[in-house]
């Protein structure tokens, strides 16, 4: 019989850093984001999750375009973009670009944000590090996952999916333990709906299950 | 000492920080200042330089000496870079110049990475041996005055990175410019845990009633932390609320329109038994302490502030609170998460009276608030950050970095 492989729990932590770019309007936030680096559209977006609660939004655009601009409609509009449906951070920008370019078209002279209210592009530099703990089977992996912290959650199941295109929670479930129940429940978890706090709980929920149904089957 | 951490502390910082000590071992960095006491910076350096040297990192802290006209001179430069205006003619700033040249003869600037801190230190870069140099600038420099900006980035433009708190308060200076909000050491005497005991002995001390609600702020008397405001709120409140209204502040020596402006507060505060103005003396930090962990709701009610560490004061102590939206006070308050903002009289006095109404939500925001200060606000994510400054320096141009 092939080896397990171990889940190996790792986190990562973001140096954050100012690119010097601010935009006070609309307009200004769409020129911006049509040349600021990648990095920086990566950190608004992608990285929204790492703050560890959940706002009203899914993205720092969004968030900026609902409560400093008070534009509702967009803040929706920028809410339902999805970063994982692109290949690439190009895709992304120029989704990003065509919401906005949209909503210009319908309502040519949105609202400034006061002064301070600006919208102030960042973009960080990541350490990634392992926690030096791995789990053998579920049973040792639902223990670690209750207690990690939320950077690791963070990193296996959001920063994951810009590296494989999946969590790696629910890839280990599948290809290392084939078991597929939980590794389903895992992937539908939706990414946008939950603080980082309660995907923890969902995953403990799916795992927990999956383990108690391993040891009753034991029973039998 | 960084094992006094463990328990308190997110554990990947720990890790983190035993990993970067690893990578950086014995080598040297040195941090320069202004003064070895007093203020926010000496303040967290004091605890910051032994945790380095627990980490095995060869850590100096070092303080410039400079005569009264250095002091008068830097005191300006800082005033107009909150965008006061002030006169700093050509011999100022051949003097501001002058006495960090007489220091750079006095001090070994020699280092693997110097950390300088604030603008009065700043042209030591003009005497740099070796290693990277950094600017830390605690304070708020994102409505300068242009000629004194100006001027001072003939130095600060020198460095290799710079340091803000927040991004709203950097300037752009065509160097790589990172984002480290400042924060508070949970096992110092103005965080450390308190016996019951403890408090009661400063309750009695003040003569401050805990039959009531007590609701408190803790700041220097000036105008912009709107001590007045605070008892107008109060007064709102009280009509339906029973509760007890403490102002808390230290003497501010470098600040003359302090006994002012506690004057004015004394005065409107008038012959009201349920209000307390403290003037507490320097090195009251366990008081402060006591008196948070007192409290039944935190206010820091800013009309203008820098990062707001009080905030993360009170929350670190597991209280509700309501603050100015300004400053870093957004930054640690996550409206209806970790506290509320207001931006009024009116809003400061309808969010106590939900505090005091609603003690379940009180508690819940509370506990959230402290969970917020642990992950983010606490001195080994700080010490983290400009160890991870460093190393990414070293490392530059990679925007992932394995360790």
């Amino acid at each position: 019989m092939a080896e397990i492989k171990p889940f190996e729990f790792k986190q990562c932590v973001s140096l954050l850093k100012s690119t010097g770019k601010k935009a006070k309007n609309l307009r200004e936030l769409r020129d911006i984001i049509s040349i600021v680096s990648d990095e920086s559209i990566f950190h608004h977006t992608y990285q929204y999750f790492l703050k560890g609660h959940i706002l009203e939004y899914t993205n720092d655009f969004a968030h900026w375009a609902g409560e400093s601009l008070e534009e509702r409609a967009l803040a929706e509009h920028l809410s339902n973009i999805d970063p994982y449906a692109f290949k690439n951070i190009d895709g992304l920008r120029q989704e990003l670009l065509n919401v906005i370019d949209g909503y210009l078209e319908n309502f040519p002279e949105p609202r400034e944000a006061i002064q301070g209210g600006e919208f102030y592009f960042n973009e960080t530099i990541t350490l990634t590090f392992s926690a030096g703990i791995r789990a053998k089977n579920p049973a040792e992996f639902l223990i670690a996952v209750k207690y990690m912290d939320a950077a690791a959650v963070y990193y296996h199941f959001y920063e994951a999916r810009v590296r494989l295109g999946v969590d790696d929670f629910s890839e280990w479930f599948e290809d290392s333990l084939g078991r597929k129940e939980p590794a389903g429940k895992i992937r539908a978890i939706d990414p946008f709906m939950h603080s980082i706090e309660k995907i923890r709980e969902h995953i403990i929920e799916a795992v927990e299950e999956d383990v108690r149904t391993g040891m009753e089957s034991i029973g039998q | 000492m960084i094992t006094q951490y463990s328990g308190i502390a997110p554990k990947g910082d720990l890790i983190l920080l035993h990993k970067l000590g690893e990578k950086l071992n014995n080598r040297s960095f040195l941090h320069i200042n202004s003064t070895r006491a007093g203020g926010g910076v000496a303040e967290i350096l004091q605890r910051m330089i032994p945790i380095l040297k627990d980490l095995g990192i060869d850590a100096r802290w070092e303080v410039i000496e400079g005569d009264e006209k250095f002091f008068d001179v830097t005191k300006k430069i800082h005033n107009s870079l909150q965008g006061n205006f002030e006169n700093i003619t050509d011999d100022m700033w051949r003097h501001h110049y002058e006495v960090n040249r007489a220091n750079a003869g006095r001090l070994n600037l020699d280092a693997d990475a110097v950390l300088i801190h604030d603008p009065q230190p700043s042209p030591l870069i003009e005497f740099r041996k070796s290693g990277k140099w950094i600017w830390r600038c605690h304070i708020d420099v994102s409505h300068p005055l242009k000629e004194v900006w100006d001027y001072l980035l003939r130095y600060c433009g020198k460095y290799d990175a710079a340091v803000f708190s927040v991004a709203k308060f950097a300037r752009a200076m065509g160097t790589d410019e990172f984002i480290i909000p400042p924060s508070i050491d949970p096992i110092s005497e103005k965080n450390r845990e308190l016996a019951n005991e403890e408090i009661i002995e400063t309750l009695n001390k003040f003569q401050i009633p805990n039959d009531r609600p007590v609701i408190l702020q803790v700041s220097r008397f000036d105008r912009f932390k709107d001590p007045i405001g605070v008892i107008k709120a109060y007064r709102m409140v009280k009509k339906y609320n029973d509760c007890v209204l403490v102002l808390a502040g230290s003497p501010a020596s470098d600040d003359p329109e302090g006994d002012i402006v506690l004057k004015e507060v004394q005065d409107y505060a008038s012959d009201d038994a349920d209000i307390r103005i403290l003037l507490l003396p320097p090195f009251s930090d366990k008081d402060i302490n006591a008196l948070q962990r007192a409290a039944t709701v935190v206010l820091q009610k800013s009309l203008k502030e820098g990062f707001g560490l009080t905030v993360s004061e009170a929350m670190w102590k597991g209280k509700p609170v309501i603050g100015g939206a300004t400053g870093g006070i957004p930054l640690q308050i996550i409206h209806g998460v970790t506290g509320f903002l207001v931006h009024s009289e009116e809003g400061a006095a309808f969010r106590i009276r939900q505090f005091l109404n609603n003690p379940e939500m009180a508690h819940r925001m509370g506990e959230q608030g402290r969970e917020y200060v642990r992950t983010n606000f606490l001195i080994t994510r700080q010490v983290r950050d400009y160890l991870s400054v460093w190393y990414a320096m070293e490392n530059k141009g990679r925007s992932v970095l394995e360790l």
